[in-house]
């Protein structure tokens, strides 16, 4: 990760004419490769809702907005990312949306899963993040718990 | 509570215990409004809050830090005269309590950001449970953190839940 934020700044740098007047590049901040690992998970968790939806249309009603939500998330944490928004972690399938066939209750139940993982895997990173991306992350980590509620409220009453 | 640190986490937490008092008026106002289960809900959550608040005084005394006391009255965002109005109430309480605790997390003290994310997630939780809809941004203004407002918009106005 910390290798995947250092290479961003050459890319950065070939952008631009003249750069080597400058001087001595900055060092990545830490911010760096917190963002990128936020993005992946954000990206991560949105192809598990778009299979999700592909798979269960019919719960398009509950994951729409949820959805809406992470990629704002995402529009976020990429806003204050400058440089390639190429990502380390390529989002992936997951095996529980992509089963194809899964009832309802269980498609829920796994993606209230997936949102209650998240939340707390950001809230383990936030030490090392700078105060407002620490506020940005647990603000997202709080709208994941949130989504985790809803969707168990939703299997339990659909 | 011994140099520039010490008082702004010092300042930080009397902030989140002056949210905490707020909310806890707040809860009493919509619990006399809301019909036997919501009670019951607001009683529960207006419980947590108090073992919120001995935590807060404890952190702070532990900082040498002065715990003030509650106010008689607060000013409520809007009137509450009926149910929906107290459940409105109740989910614009959280969010408010999630952006104190979002004080916390800008802190250095990596226990206090971890405490503070916690609550905070804890208040989306129980802001989803009275409204019956999630945000984006818990605790933050949408303006803060970039361009986009997801979520349904009624007369150009945000629905109460998505506004700080």
């Amino acid at each position: 990760m910390l290798a995947a934020a250092a290479a961003a700044v050459p890319l950065l740098a070939a952008g631009c004419k003249g750069v080597g007047g400058l001087g001595t590049l900055p060092r990545p901040r830490p911010d760096v490769a917190v963002l990128r690992a936020a993005i992946g998970n954000e990206q991560a968790l949105i192809a598990r809702y778009r299979s999700a939806l592909a798979a269960a249309p019919a719960l398009k009603d509950i994951l729409d907005p949820v959805l809406g939500q992470h990629q704002a998330h995402l529009a976020a944490l990429r806003s204050r990312l400058i440089g390639p928004a190429a990502t380390p972690h390529p989002a992936r399938p997951s095996p529980a949306a992509t089963a194809g066939g899964a009832d309802q209750t269980s498609t829920l139940a796994a993606l209230a899963a997936a949102e209650q993982a998240a939340a707390g895997r950001r809230v383990s990173r936030l030490t090392v993040a700078s105060p407002s991306l620490a506020q940005l992350l647990a603000s997202i980590s709080a709208s994941e718990a949130s989504h985790a509620a809803l969707l168990r409220m939703h299997r339990s009453a659909p | 509570m011994s140099g520039p640190a010490g008082t702004v986490t010092g300042g930080a937490l009397q902030g989140v215990l002056a949210a905490v008092d707020a909310a806890s008026y707040g809860y009493g106002v919509a619990g006399a409004h809301l019909p036997t289960a919501g009670r019951a809900a607001a009683q529960r959550d207006w419980a947590d809050l108090q073992v919120t608040r001995d935590e807060l005084v404890s952190m702070l005394a532990s900082r040498g830090a002065p715990a003030p006391a509650a106010r008689d009255a607060y000013q409520l965002p809007f009137p509450v005269h009926s149910a929906p109005a107290a459940v409105s109430l109740a989910g614009y309480l959280q969010n408010r309590l999630a952006a104190a605790y979002l004080g916390l997390v800008a802190l250095d003290d990596p226990a206090l950001r971890a405490w503070g994310a916690r609550q905070a997630q804890a208040c989306a939780v129980r802001a989803t449970g009275w409204l019956g809809r999630t945000v984006a941004f818990p605790g933050l203004s949408t303006q803060a953190v970039g361009p986009a407002r997801v979520g349904p918009v009624q007369d150009g106005r945000a629905r109460p839940a998505a506004s700080p």
